[in-house]
């Protein structure tokens, strides 16, 4: 190896990346999203309660008290439910995460010298549900000090479901399909610059073909794949690790309607991604630009429950956490009404975003 | 008189401040082959896209088979396109791409016919990514021809190849003139636009220097022509005897002519004086050395 040759191949690749100014920028500003990003998560600068329903079916002054002792705790945004509501119900059909149930021989127990058993509900992932148990237990124990000093008269106990038999990849199974679904973009951003640097879109252009007929070519090829995949994903997790999926023909279609929605979503994201990227540099860092905020905040790999209140407001603005969350309702509860707008209007918004990238893709040499 | 296929009236593209295509204006016969020739950055590629329709002009008339290429929707049908630096999906193989574009374009010609035609049968099956550069030529070239266009437009459609590769093109595009076709030919090889067109424009800088056949240009530009004669010095002297005018290079004797018809005159009062010599040649000025000379005194012109 001559190190003169090294070094001129270095000058080379140096002055042409550097002449590349978005690819510079990318490079530079990449890393910088990267670590504000995982900062935020991880740095606990801030923290943002999370929603706890309580319904107190035994009202005296001790009960009230644990509510008010929870609620000016600051570690629960805490939501009364009327007693006469079906919580179970409520909880599947607003998809709530964290219930306490104060039940309604919880006062007579104490009175009578008894334990004050309450109820940890809901319906969430392992961590948030381990986290949710912990914080709860902390506040019931201090209740318990200030009272007694010493005996632990108020006892909680978890009936938390995750998924439907409480295994984590009943969670994980609904994100995984989200991803795949959101790496289909990926595919666009890349082939877009490709096609156009190696003049293969005006190759194309001869043969007749109408963008729209390339991309819709497209996305049918990546819908089937899509298909397949997921069908598979499905398998591996029901077969392989139990999971526990609500699969009918009605969650089905659901589900393949979001997917095709989501495909509609993010091949339009991908061509959009793909129109800035006018070199090889540029391509794989838009890339990973638009991809990797969307991976971490719309919930795919980790919830965000304990995220700084900000991210979560973020991740509302991201399209993979409505793609996510529907698909969770769907495949995890069976719940369809209760997302059924938001599909519409996740289908409604693909299509128009759909409409943007098909009138600003063109097939002509600049 | 034969229908006009092509018809360019002022065409201008400008990027910014630079003028790629300067006020060009020409027009093509049905059955004519007419080729644009001219230096790297010349305009040619530029003024074929746009009457390709992929690239829109800045100003300037252009008619495709009565069309506006800009705005038409159907002329794609109706053309044959082998562009420069032709590329195609790198895993798919020649009958894949010829029978996807007999789809789209609705055509009904004979997928193996159109292989064969280009040499190209063999390697129906193969990649296009294990394609020589000279079967990727004939791939384009054949799917230039599988909707049987009434316009064809070969830009640079031999360049890179090696001379066997070049010729069974060549013979492609004869076949393709004795059917009928016209054809808009770019090429950086005089000898093939010498070989080809019926027609030529020279483009220098966004502008058309001069066009016409091929010998019009050669008569208009040309310097004097040559006789070559190889002998010995009897010929010399009976040259210098006889008051011709030359020049001895090595073996041989050169003698410039003002009028290509003076050769037979030489010739004949050589032999009338019974000058033994071993064998002439008539040299002319080729396309390409009056293509050459044209474009170099342009850039010499500018820079003084």
């Amino acid at each position: 190896m001559k190190l003169s040759r090294v070094s001129a191949y270095f000058s080379l690749h140096a002055r042409s990346y550097l002449r590349s100014r978005s690819a510079l920028f990318f490079q530079i500003a990449f890393p910088i999203i990267l670590i504000l990003l995982f900062g935020a998560i991880f740095s606990g600068s801030s923290y943002s309660p999370s929603t706890l329903v309580i319904q107190n079916e035994s009202p005296s002054t001790v009960s009230w008290g644990v509510v008010d002792a929870i609620n000016s705790s600051g570690l629960f945004k805490v939501q009364l439910i009327p007693q006469n509501e079906n919580l179970s119900n409520y909880i599947t059909t607003n998809s709530v995460q964290a219930a306490l149930l104060i039940p309604s021989n919880f006062t007579s127990n104490l009175y009578s010298g008894g334990l004050g058993f309450v109820v940890l509900k809901g319906h969430t992932n392992p961590t948030v549900a381990t986290a949710d148990y912990e914080t709860l237990n902390g506040i019931l124990t201090q209740i318990n000090f200030r009272a007694s000093n010493t005996t632990q008269k108020l006892v909680l106990s978890s009936q938390v479901a995750i998924g439907n038999t409480g295994k984590t990849i009943d969670y994980y199974v609904p994100g995984l399909i989200g991803f795949t679904v959101l790496s289909t973009m990926f595919n666009m951003v890349y082939t877009v610059p490709n096609y156009r640097r190696e003049r293969l879109f005006r190759q194309l252009s001869f043969s007749g073909l109408t963008k729209s007929e390339w991309i819709t070519a497209n996305m049918l090829f990546s819908f089937l794949m899509l298909v397949l995949s997921d069908v598979i994903l499905v398998a591996i997790g029901i077969y392989a690790f139990g999971a526990s999926l609500t699969l009918n023909a009605e969650t089905i279609l659901t589900s393949a309607l979001i997917i095709f929605g989501g495909l509609f979503f993010f091949t339009s994201v991908g061509i959009l991604a793909g129109l800035v990227s006018d070199n090889e540099e540029t391509v794989s860092v838009v890339g990973n630009l638009v991809m990797f905020p969307m991976m971490f905040l719309s919930g795919v790999f980790f919830p965000l429950t304990f995220a700084p209140a900000y991210l979560v407001t973020i991740s509302k603005f991201l399209p993979l956490t409505y793609f996510i969350n529907s698909l969770i309702s769907v495949l995890d509860y069976g719940n369809i009404s209760t997302v059924a707008i938001q599909i519409v209007w996740l289908l409604l918004g693909s299509a128009i975003l759909f409409a943007i990238a098909v009138k600003l893709f063109s097939w002509k040499q600049k | 008189m034969p229908e006009t296929v092509i018809d360019v009236s002022n065409l201008v593209k400008s990027y910014s401040d630079l003028r790629a295509v300067d006020g060009i204006s020409f027009s093509i016969k049905r059955g004519e082959v007419f080729s644009l020739l001219g230096p790297n950055g010349a305009g040619k590629t530029t003024t074929v896209e746009i009457l390709e329709g992929v690239r829109n002009r800045t100003s300037g008339d252009v008619r495709v088979l009565n069309e506006d290429p800009e705005k038409s929707r159907t002329l794609t049908f109706k053309l044959g396109i082998l562009p420069q630096d032709f590329s195609f999906i790198y895993n798919s193989t020649p009958k894949e791409a010829l029978t996807f574009y007999k789809h789209t374009l609705r055509a009904s010609g004979d997928i193996q016919e159109i292989l064969e035609m280009v040499e190209l049968g063999d390697k129906a099956t193969t990649p296009f990514q294990k394609l020589s550069g000279g079967q990727k030529q004939k791939l384009g070239l054949a799917l230039s021809l599988v909707n049987d266009p009434e316009v064809l437009f070969l830009d640079e459609p031999t360049s890179g190849l090696d001379p066997r590769a070049r010729r069974n093109i060549w013979n492609v595009i004869k076949t393709l003139k004795e059917r009928g076709k016209s054809i808009l030919l770019t090429t950086h090889y005089l000898e093939e636009a010498e070989l080809l067109a019926d027609r030529v424009a020279i483009m220098n800088k966004g502008k058309i220097i001069d066009s016409g056949t091929p010998m019009e240009i050669v008569e208009r530009h040309h310097e004097d022509d040559n006789l070559i004669i190889r002998g010995d010095g009897q010929v010399e002297r009976d040259l210098a005897a006889g008051g011709f005018q030359f020049q001895r290079d090595g073996s041989y004797i050169k003698l410039r002519l003002k009028n290509i018809r003076d050769a037979t005159s030489i010739i004949n009062y050589l032999s009338e004086h019974k000058t033994k010599f071993e064998d002439f040649t008539l040299k002319r000025e080729s396309l390409e050395d009056v293509f050459i000379r044209m474009v170099g005194e342009i850039e010499e012109d500018e820079t003084e």
